[in-house]
């Protein structure tokens, strides 16, 4: 899938992947946080880029690290507001 | 013609995980057999005798009767707790015997004590788990850590000798100190029970304080954190004890290294220990400057290497029950920020503060500011979540000190969690503004003796030790520059 919105958001995720020293390539099903490649931190770091980049609105009650663990959850949490 | 080994032949040559023939080995009779002698083995110099045999046979069971793996670890967890507790190898009964002494109970015995409180806490947790399912929207449900404070501050209270003395006081007292380590645990569960996925009631309380983790802090997380660290599939099992072998050799590699240092540093130079040190100083015989900071580094990296033991150990025996958990202590000295370091070298712990600090404050305070939003919500894992965590793992303290007594003898760690806090928290904000830390070499080595200096320095509050306040600390660490605290005063 080509998106301008999907081209920033594989951007951000593959410079906080190399940030972990991870220079593996990155699939839009790859797990991100349950598998271990990023830690709560970058969570939390993509949950803020997600809320400006394309005002997303998360709630710690609803939040479930699976709706954001791979670029294709992501694309599917956006499309879905 | 022969090369010697690089680290990276080496590397190859271990990873055994990636070895097809060892992996189908490790999947045989003979194989299993193997790696569950193996792990007893590496586990015998870290734990006693029977711990040793409980943990690794109970994680050896788990794997290899998957139909009844609940079962095995509920059986495991608390039947490890409760018979610890009976025999007083872990510190409830130390900590129980304090108010036994102060009300004068010489018939009672603190370790029986325990026990009766963990089994009535057992089931006070079941029912919490039921009441939970039952109303999702309810307070417990939405607010467990909250809710879990409350109850510990109301048996705190309840505790205070004005208000309760005699055996009233000695039973609510028990239930406090075997309920403190479980506040860190059972929210854990509760989060999960809101998922879709979530594991059953059972399974919640067959990981509360589970038998690698018989502490204050969970490592490998709580059910949910488990079962995505879980494959049921024989070769990925296999991998993952395979993993957890290793991992427990590695924490006997590093055991060596601990025991060579004291032979050399201890035994053989004398050197004193960093509480010992600030004694000297404050009796008026300091150590040579140079030797006060040999002791402070010497110690730093003692501390270092003990919490990379623990960790190795703790997720050694959770891979070896089939979880293929992240190590809790990762190549701590690479670290390029205080952040880095705070992940790197306490990870369990920076997830459990993420999950019951950072991930509240961050999505309910300052959402329309983005910088002061991240280093907030870090500041409340690293600083509010890091002391009251350090502060219950010594409730004891609230009973022999009354709280005025215990929070004035915590003013040192108070500072030191003040400091780390806003470190990291800075070092938080820099990454969100996308500030990547340069790669080459001149610059890893500043990035090393930032970090490293920050560590050492904060060393001297944040020892563990409540014997030296937070002004006797302040004046030995100004010592080391050839200062005096009473020179600014």
């Amino acid at each position: 899938m080509n998106h301008p919105a999907l081209d920033t958001l594989r951007k951000h995720l593959q410079d906080a992947l190399q940030q972990h020293g991870d220079s593996q390539p990155l699939a839009d099903d790859d797990s991100l946080f349950l598998s271990g490649r990023l830690d709560s931190f970058s969570m939390m770091n993509l949950i803020l880029f997600l809320e400006t980049t394309f005002q997303l609105r998360f709630s710690d009650l609803e939040f479930d690290v699976e709706k954001v663990d791979s670029v294709n959850a992501i694309m599917a949490l956006m499309q879905a507001h | 013609m022969s090369t010697a080994p690089t680290p990276d032949r080496l590397r190859q040559l271990l990873a055994l995980e990636q070895s097809e023939r060892a992996l189908a080995w490790a999947q045989t009779g003979a194989g299993r057999a193997s790696l569950y002698v193996l792990a007893f083995a590496a586990a015998l110099p870290l734990l006693s005798v029977w711990a040793s045999a409980i943990c690794v046979t109970a994680a050896w069971a788990a794997t290899q009767f998957s139909s009844q793996r609940v079962r095995i670890l509920l059986l495991a967890s608390w039947g490890f707790t409760l018979f610890e507790a009976a025999r007083g190898d872990n510190d409830f009964a130390e900590k129980i015997q304090y108010v036994l002494d102060q009300e004068q109970f010489v018939l009672l015995r603190a370790e029986w004590l325990a026990v009766g409180a963990l089994v009535l806490l057992m089931g006070l947790l079941w029912l919490g788990l039921q009441h939970a399912i039952r109303q999702p929207a309810g307070l417990f449900a939405r607010r467990p850590l909250v809710c879990m404070l409350a109850l510990e501050a109301a048996l705190l209270v309840l505790c205070a000798p004005q208000l309760n003395h005699g055996l009233v006081r000695v039973l609510l007292w028990s239930l406090v100190v075997v309920l403190t380590p479980y506040v860190w645990f059972f929210p854990l569960a509760i989060v999960d029970l809101r998922g879709r996925e979530a594991s059953s009631p059972a399974m919640q309380l067959a990981v509360q304080r589970p038998f690698w983790s018989p502490m204050y802090l969970p490592f490998g997380k709580g059910a949910a954190y488990l079962r995505r660290h879980f494959s049921p599939l024989a070769r990925e099992q296999a991998i993952t004890q395979v993993k957890g072998v290793k991992l427990l050799l590695w924490a006997n590699f590093l055991l060596l290294i601990s025991q060579a240092l004291t032979w050399v540093f201890s035994e053989q130079l004398a050197l004193p220990r960093l509480i010992d040190a600030i004694d000297a100083h404050l009796e008026g015989h300091p150590l040579p400057i140079a030797t006060g900071w040999t002791v402070l580094v010497y110690g730093t990296f003692r501390y270092a290497l003990q919490i990379a033991i623990w960790a190795h150990l703790f997720i050694g025996l959770a891979r070896m029950a089939g979880y293929r958990l992240p190590r809790g202590s990762w190549r701590p000295l690479e670290s390029r920020s205080l952040m880095e370091y705070f992940n790197r070298s306490h990870f369990y712990f920076k997830e459990i503060l993420v999950d019951l600090f950072f991930i509240p404050a961050f999505f309910r305070a300052f959402r329309q500011h983005p910088r002061l939003r991240m280093f907030f919500a870090t500041f409340m894992a690293a600083g509010a979540g890091n002391a009251l965590w350090h502060f219950m793992d010594d409730i004891q303290l609230v009973a022999v000190e009354g709280f005025g007594g215990a929070l004035s003898s915590f003013s040192s760690y108070l500072f030191y969690s003040l400091v780390l806090a806003v470190g990291v928290g800075l070092s938080q904000v820099r990454a969100t503004m996308g500030y990547k830390p340069a790669t080459t070499f001149a610059a890893r080595l500043y990035a090393f003796f930032f970090v490293w200096s920050f560590v050492v320095l904060l060393r001297v509050f944040s020892d563990g030790t409540r014997d030296h306040s937070f002004s006797q600390r302040l004046d030995f660490l100004l010592s080391l520059f050839g200062l005096h605290l009473g020179n600014f005063l």
